[in-house]
């Protein structure tokens, strides 16, 4: 196997990965089409310095979120609303109504973090533990659990305000 | 929403992503070559406007021609219609070269060598351009004088200090441009070698 198809391959296995970030990091088509591709290129450039001693979602993770996170930098991007219309981009068939409205309201809520918080929260939904996340983010697995338990404590207060 | 709720949804999501892979070799390897052809986005629209304002340039100064009654009008003439036709297309075609470059299926040799030769026929134009403009400057305004007012505009004094004043304006102008092509091409380079085995 080729280093291209060996990268391919990779990618194919875990683009799902650079969607959900991009969807997380954008608001609208043409903003995640461009850091799509940036993930992508990031990606082909780090390839060859990824030796395998972490897991490929591991270090995908960790270039994807760096290129999202360089690229707000880059932008000062402000938080705005959130608009859906991104979010199907790849849907062969549109989602049914009441989980697009769930969708939003998630999205809504996560766009309310700042960018680092974002990550955190998007890797925790992963289902990824506060040890991966820290080898992830570059944080200490303690920094992990108390910026995530803040993080719950936001979105409970949101709750509670909202009702 | 809880964070369980937030769960949920993710993971609902997550499953709709994992039915719908859309990423073929084709596109993810075309992902990797789109920001270096980016790079090169930008500046082609601005020369393709100014291509198009070019053109109706040289358009105006042939549909005024028989204006120009001597053989030094004529060749001015001749002059600000090749000039203002054949210098922007080559530009765009240079353009057009340097984006084609394949960086996926060429080898990393052929990258560089194809390169090499666009980005220097590029560089080349760009500065016969800023040499010509300046000469291209005065044969406007003998031309503008002529089919415009019908005079030699030379005469008028006050000519010369704004004569002065665009020369300085060029100057700048062209220097700007030209260090814009540079650090374009630059970065481009850049991702040349970003790509090498």
């Amino acid at each position: 196997m080729t280093k291209e198809e060996a990268f391919v391959a990779i990618i194919q296995e875990h683009e799902g990965i650079i969607y959900k970030i991009t969807t997380v990091y954008t608001n609208s088509v043409s903003e995640q089409q461009d850091l799509y591709q940036d993930i992508v290129y990031q990606l082909w450039r780090a390839y060859d310095s990824f030796r395998g001693e972490s897991k490929v979602s591991t270090w995908m993770y960790r270039v994807a979120l760096n290129t999202a996170f360089s690229r707000i930098r880059k932008e000062k991007r402000q938080p705005r609303s959130v608009a859906l219309d991104h979010l199907k981009i790849r849907q062969a068939e549109p989602y049914d109504k009441q989980f697009e409205e769930r969708l939003r309201a998630m999205y809504e809520q996560i766009d309310q973090l700042n960018s680092l918080d974002k990550g955190l929260i998007l890797l925790l939904l992963e289902g990824k533990k506060y040890e991966e996340i820290g080898e992830i983010t570059g944080l200490t697995k303690s920094n992990v659990g108390t910026r995530i338990s803040r993080i719950k404590e936001r979105l409970r207060n949101k709750m509670t305000k909202k009702a | 929403m809880e964070l369980e709720e937030l769960q949920q949804v993710w993971t609902e999501l997550s499953r709709e992503v994992e039915k719908q892979k859309k990423l073929n070799h084709k596109i993810i390897m075309e992902m990797t070559q789109q920001k270096y052809r980016r790079k090169f986005d930008k500046v082609t629209r601005y020369e393709t406007a100014g291509t198009v304002i070019c053109i109706l340039s040289a358009g105006f100064v042939l549909f005024n021609f028989d204006k120009l009654d001597t053989i030094f009008y004529q060749a001015c003439g001749v002059f600000a219609i090749v000039f203002l036709v054949v210098l922007p297309l080559s530009v765009l075609r240079a353009l057009k070269k340097i984006k084609a470059i394949d960086l996926i299926n060429n080898t990393y040799k052929d990258t560089i060598v194809a390169y090499t030769k666009a980005k220097n026929r590029l560089l080349f134009l760009q500065r016969v351009g800023v040499f010509s403009s300046f000469i291209f400057f005065f044969v406007t305004l003998v031309l503008t004088g002529k089919i415009v007012h019908d005079k030699d505009i030379f005469q008028e004094t006050e000519i010369w200090y704004f004569v002065v004043l665009v020369l300085i304006g060029l100057l700048f102008f062209s220097r700007w441009g030209y260090r814009m092509y540079l650090k374009i091409t630059g970065s481009a380079e850049n991702l040349i070698e970003d790509i090498k085995p």
